[in-house]
């Protein structure tokens, strides 16, 4: 018998991920700095694209991976959002360490709504967390203490300067896009990655390898909760001011969907990708209203119907250049 | 008196609420899925209603007559060229599906028939009430429950009994089997679909008569209409029946307490039969 190899290695990076990852830096850099080169409306718009790439990486985690379909995630931006405004508007809290505090009610919401729904099946996951949503926003509209119906206001962020609020905000932001989509290719590339993306592919196999679906779900429905409110927060506190309406509006979980369907589910680069497109979209074709969302709709029917991968999956036929590789190839090197 | 009188109005806002869960528990019993775009496909029916009274000189038995067809070719329609796409055992498909056209729908109808809210003209049956014992009830509402009372017990016969029915218990048991013993599945949901969406049709008239509708209402129906399946136990027809009476009586009660509880009552009562029943109130034993 001859060695049929002398060498192996495991390949987990790829040229278009260093070139990802420099440009991931790249990008970090550049927005943490942008009060000193960048106008308020071009931060503003910064902030509002992190929030949105948060929201639909969470939900593509949920989805794409853990088969938890959710329509409503705009559960944990509420209550995020008006943890963050009554700790730093009724406790003298400062509001941008309320910010992380307020990442405790999302995370204390999650574990009675999964316990609660995780009995439902698949389609009926979904519409249960729909109905969470609804009884969490229902229930902020009749608590007088949160000023029911009218909503809170952030008076405390007068005490900052412009500036100063922008440097934090885009703190913030930066730590948001950290958490949300470095932890997304930390925890794809880890142990638990593998057990996931078994999971993607067929949770009952994944099952009988040794997983435990049960146990990785709850996990992940609460990481997403948490991240998605993080999210949450950082964007009412930009608004200055949320609302029962605003805070749990359902076309939170309409936008995440179209994202993370229209970009590719079940990867990192699709909800990035789609995140992009929806921004720019909104940007471009917003002012056309309803007409605008209609095409959303029916996109989002197509890609359903005819195109599962999405963008990032069509790009993928093209040629496989990953930007965040979480497959491991083996390397075989002969050196005889 | 003022409590019998809520569980009284209750139950018969729970026979309109028992018209959107019978299609929805039959459509969930034999493929599995649940169409986001149920409330909406039921507000689109109405509005095309209210529209169509205005048009021709129909009185309301008419309309119903002219629109429960459409329905049921719409139900066909709607199986043929999106469900039969994504039936299958991940639910992923069908949910995103149905949820693209629901807010496509939505907006359509925004644009059609802008954001306000619309009714029937008044033909005096939504106005008129008779008393009972000291309460008064509507003619409207008690027609609605005895139109879904007779629907239950129209549609559980027919799946016990007819070809059919047996044909859709089979396909829902195990649809290969079913297959190889000569039932057409895609045939089976074709019908059920249309059945389900051509309720929805009757629903859109009794709707627009009872109170008004504008475009962005569908939502709010597919709620109820799943929280009441819930409530009575997945896959029963009567259980849907009797889970569309729970939330009514719920909603009833809070709204007596306070006009802002109403519908979060609901909700509440829904989340407390997961909690405590979460096989629903009307599951059998297995």
């Amino acid at each position: 018998m001859t060695q049929p190899f002398q060498h192996a290695r495991v390949q987990r990076a790829t040229p278009s991920s260093r070139i990802a990852m420099s440009l991931c830096v790249i990008v970090l850099v550049g927005l943490v700095t942008m009060p000193w080169w960048a106008s308020s409306g071009n931060i503003r718009w910064a902030i509002e694209l992190s929030c949105y790439l948060a929201i639909a990486q969470m939900w593509n985690l949920l989805a794409g991976y853990a088969g938890l379909v959710s329509v409503g995630q705009q559960a944990f931006i509420g209550v995020a959002g008006y943890m963050l405004f009554v700790l730093a508007q009724n406790f003298g809290v400062n509001p941008f360490v309320a910010v992380i505090l307020s990442l405790i009610a999302p995370a204390v919401l999650a574990v009675p709504t999964y316990l609660l729904l995780r009995r439902l099946d698949g389609p009926y996951f979904a519409i249960g967390t729909w109905v969470v949503a609804e009884a969490v926003r229902l229930a902020t509209s009749n608590i007088d203490y949160l000023n029911a119906g009218a909503g809170l206001t952030l008076r405390v962020m007068t005490q900052y300067s412009q500036h100063e609020r922008e440097v934090a905000f885009v703190i913030l932001c930066a730590l948001l896009l950290v958490a949300t989509i470095g932890g997304s290719y930390w925890l794809l590339r880890s142990r638990i990655g593998l057990a996931l993306t078994a999971m993607r592919d067929n949770p009952v196999a994944a099952a009988s390898q040794g997983v435990n679906v049960g146990r990785l779900r709850f996990a992940i429905f609460i990481a997403a909760a948490v991240g998605t409110g993080f999210a949450g927060a950082i964007y009412y506190m930009a608004q200055l001011r949320i609302t029962p309406a605003a805070g749990f509006d359902p076309f939170w979980a309409s936008m995440s969907i179209f994202i993370v369907m229209v970009g590719g589910i079940g990867a990192i680069e699709g909800a990035i990708v789609g995140a992009l497109i929806y921004f720019f979209a909104d940007r471009l074709f917003g002012e056309y209203g309803s007409a605008y969302l209609i095409v959303l709709g029916l996109l989002t029917l197509i890609i359903a119907l005819y195109a599962r991968g999405g963008v990032w999956g069509l790009l993928q036929k093209l040629g496989d250049h990953p930007w965040f590789p979480v497959q491991r190839k083996l390397v075989l090197e002969d050196k005889r | 008196m003022q409590w019998l009188d809520a569980i009284i109005q209750g139950v018969l806002l729970g026979g309109m609420y028992a018209q959107y869960a019978l299609g929805m528990a039959l459509m969930f019993g034999v493929m599995r899925i649940v169409n986001i775009a149920h409330g909406d496909v039921m507000i689109l029916l109405s509005l095309t209603v209210i529209t169509l009274a205005g048009v021709l000189p129909l009185g309301n038995i008419g309309l119903i007559v002219v629109i429960v067809p459409i329905a049921v070719l719409l139900g066909w329609v709607l199986q043929k060229f999106i469900l039969n796409k994504v039936v299958g055992a991940d639910p992923l498909p069908s949910l995103i599906a149905t949820f693209g056209l629901s807010i496509a729908l939505q907006n359509l109808m925004l644009e059609v028939w802008s954001a306000d809210t619309r009714s029937l003209p008044n033909s005096g049956i939504a106005s008129a009430s008779f008393e009972l014992g000291g309460i008064y009830m509507g003619v409207l509402p008690v027609l609605v429950l005895i139109c879904a009372i007779v629907l239950t017990f129209g549609l559980d016969m027919v799946l016990r009994t007819s070809r059919f029915g047996r044909g859709l218990r089979a396909a829902a048991a195990d649809t290969e089997a079913a297959a190889m013993t000569g039932v057409d599945p895609k045939r089976i949901y074709a019908i059920a679909t249309a059945i389900a969406v051509g309720i929805l049709g009757l629903a859109a008239v009794f709707a627009a008569l009872r109170a008004t509708v504008s475009p962005s209402d569908g939502s709010a129906q597919l709620i109820y209409a799943f929280e009441a399946v819930i409530i009575g136990g997945m896959g029963s027809l009567w259980g849907a029946f009797l889970g569309a009476m729970v939330l009514g009586v719920a909603q009833a009660i809070g709204l007596r307490i306070d006009p802002g509880l109403g519908i979060l009552f609901g909700h509440l009562v829904f989340l407390a039969v997961l909690a405590t029943r979460p096989e629903g109130i009307m599951a059998r034993k297995k």
